[in-house]
């Protein structure tokens, strides 16, 4: 536990990061703190660091200077990010990124192969709980080709789920869909929150999603402006 | 009917968390799914569980055109190697296999000559060689190529041999048509099977030695047999007696066999002794005429013409294994680039570079063990062609042993796993980051 920040679940502490092709820092010392089970929203224009701090949070970048803490274990010194990624969190992407060649059912097992060890009978009954839970009964044997873009976030959703994670980082989960379909994947989203109480970072540019958020944080170039960073 | 009636029943969509349409165990909420879903209990059963060899034949299938010319390309490779393995291996094998059938301790022929073919030397030594103490048997001959025209003018080169009619080669000859040839005989042939069927020839027919010339009848033979022995070399050759052996090569002795009296069947004492006595012997004559004794095993391994097969065969051999490494770079290399964003997910998702790692790497394995038993498959049709030829079945031999054909699979594996590391350890080096936001 750090030092007056009771209940967190992850703490980004002062973090920078500039990457190598680029003249300009893409984080300056960034500071954020996320809570068991809150829903923070981060904001701001493109080009602001909203998914570099996503990926130094989900340990799938590590950041030049500073530190992320998970339940107060620094990350720097885990020496297992990998199955840190595949057991604690779920990632959900805005272009969805599901394997094009298996079918739904499929690509929600793909995490599993990582996770706690399962029998593969029990890993594809676990991923037709989870496509039943995000509404894709019936949809388990289709490949992404053939489901709609809003069945395809589904399907990526269900993913995210696989290895029952604690953390859900989602990078503009409704940016490439509809407004009936976002507000579907939203919907789906805070739900699923609530019934797994997750913690749930989400990096978006809408205001419907910021405004169903617990806390929302805005970035401007590389820095946290506004919105209670702790 | 029954899915209009499932449609009707199903409940609006509301976007809120406390819809019940939403959740575990409640029916799919969108117009599309409604169309589509179905009660669970009317849906099939769940397919098999997915395996990590799944995505290896996954990701196989997705470019299918590129899979099978992969595999074809690498089959082509490992056909020949396989052919030329198979080849090499099957004139060893026919070589050791005609010592063997006749007890043949010794091979003598001159020193210093890379083949019997153009060793050279008197009666003389094949007499002296009798004389030594635990000496068995001799079988002197005159061995060479020669060429025999056929009815069509055209001619090929055979193996002649030219023996003694005690030779007790003759033992092992299975007298298929007609007899063996008789002491004193001249300008009679008996032909091995596969030569008689090349050359058209059955018994009482003549067959020209050389050139063709109707003022000279010397080189014009009668066939009198035909014999099987079931080696490839023997059955492609004609033999001739010692005599117009001499009088047809121009030579005297190119060689002989000896079989060695032994206390046991496994005694190599005795042979060695009788080895080094035949290499002390000297043609008063012309001493500086030396012969070198072995055994058949050393013999096969010193013999030049199955050198040079085995050279030309490794040297095609790997050329053709650095055009199948290029191929199964190029492909391996292009399946991970175009993979790049999903290689990033798998990373992200949890996998470790070691599995990435071993789903290339699995994924150039199969290609290749595909290739092996396409590849095996083409080289038997390959060879087995050849020996349809007239102008090589007398030479080459259809089958191809178990040891070539596991060679080969090993040779392909080696291949797809060389073509595969580097573009492998290029997926597994992904950074998660920059793979998805790969282009």
């Amino acid at each position: 536990m750090i030092d007056g920040l009771p209940n967190h679940l992850l703490f980004a502490d002062r973090i920078h990061k500039t990457y190598p092709d680029g003249k300009v820092s893409a984080l300056v010392g960034v500071s954020l703190v996320v809570r068991e089970s809150e829903f923070v929203a981060i904001t701001g224009r493109s080009g602001c660091g909203k998914s570099t701090l996503l990926n130094m949070l989900g340990a799938l970048d590590r950041p030049d200077s500073g530190e992320v803490y998970f339940r107060g274990t620094p990350l720097s010194t885990r020496q297992d990010l990998d199955r840190f990624r595949a057991r604690q969190i779920g990632f959900v992407f805005q272009a969805f990124f599901l394997l094009p060649t298996l079918t739904a059912r499929e690509n929600v097992q793909v995490p599993m192969f990582e996770g706690p060890p399962l029998s593969t009978r029990a890993r594809a009954k676990k991923a037709d709980e989870l496509l039943d839970q995000v509404g894709l009964t019936g949809r388990a044997s289709h490949r992404s080709s053939q489901l709609s873009v809003g069945e395809r976030q589904r399907v990526a959703l269900a993913r995210s789920l696989a290895n029952d994670p604690v953390l859900l980082l989602a990078d503009e989960p409704t940016g490439n869909l509809d407004s009936e379909n976002a507000e579907r994947i939203l919907d789906l989203l805070v739900r699923l929150k609530h019934e797994r109480k997750l913690a749930m970072l989400i990096v978006t540019h809408s205001s419907e999603v910021a405004a169903r958020a617990d806390r929302v944080v805005r970035m401007k170039d590389g820095h946290v402006t506004e919105g209670p960073a702790r | 009917m029954l899915a209009i009636i499932e449609v009707a029943a199903l409940p609006p969509f509301h976007s809120n968390e406390n819809d019940p349409s939403w959740g575990s165990k409640r029916l799919p909420t969108s117009v599309i799914d409604r169309q589509l879903a179905w009660p669970r209990e009317l849906l099939p059963p769940a397919p098999p569980s997915m395996y990590f060899s799944t995505f290896i034949l996954k990701n196989l299938t997705r470019r299918p055109t590129r899979t099978v010319l992969t595999i074809l390309g690498l089959a082509v490779a490992v056909a020949s190697i396989i052919a030329l393995l198979g080849i090499s291996n099957n004139a060893e094998r026919a070589v050791e296999a005609s010592f063997e059938q006749r007890g043949i301790d010794l091979i003598v022929q001159q020193a210093g000559r890379s083949s019997g073919f153009n060793s050279d030397f008197r009666e003389y030594f094949v007499d002296e060689t009798k004389k030594i103490p635990g000496v068995k048997q001799v079988a002197s001959a005159v061995v060479n190529l020669i060429d025999v025209t056929r009815d069509s003018g055209n001619s090929d080169q055979v193996i002649i041999q030219g023996w003694d009619n005690d030779n007790f080669g003759f033992d092992v000859l299975d007298i298929i048509s007609g007899r063996r040839l008789e002491t004193g005989e001249r300008q009679k042939v008996m032909l091995g099977s596969t030569l008689a069927k090349n050359l058209n020839k059955k018994v009482g027919d003549t067959i020209v030695f050389g050139r063709q010339d109707s003022r000279n009848k010397e080189n014009v033979y009668e066939v009198v047999g035909i014999y099987k022995s079931g080696i490839i070399f023997q059955d492609g050759s004609a033999v001739v007696s010692i005599t117009d052996g001499r009088k047809l090569t121009g030579m005297r002795v190119t060689g002989f066999s000896v079989r060695v009296n032994k206390s046991r069947p496994d005694s190599t004492d005795e042979i060695e002794a009788v080895r080094v006595k035949i290499e002390a012997l000297q043609d008063p004559e012309d001493p500086s005429v030396q012969l070198s004794a072995q055994t058949p095993a050393t013999f096969i391994t010193s013999l030049s013409h199955l050198k040079m097969v085995k050279a030309l065969t490794w040297v095609v051999s790997i050329v053709a294994m650095v055009i199948g490494v290029i191929g199964m770079l190029n492909t391996m290399a292009m399946s991970v680039l175009e993979r790049t964003q999903e290689i990033g997910i798998l990373r992200a998702v949890g996998w470790p570079p070691s599995r990435v790692l071993r789903m290339i790497l699995g994924e150039a394995a199969l290609l290749s063990l595909i290739a092996a038993v396409v590849g095996t498959a083409g080289a038997w049709i390959a060879l087995h062609l050849l020996t349809m030829s007239p102008k090589v079945n007398g030479f080459i031999e259809g089958r191809l042993a178990p040891v070539v054909i596991a060679e080969g699979i090993a040779i392909t594996l080696l291949i797809g796993l060389v073509g595969g590391i580097f573009p492998a350890f290029r997926a597994a080096r992904l950074l998660p980051t920059e793979a998805i936001r790969h282009d």
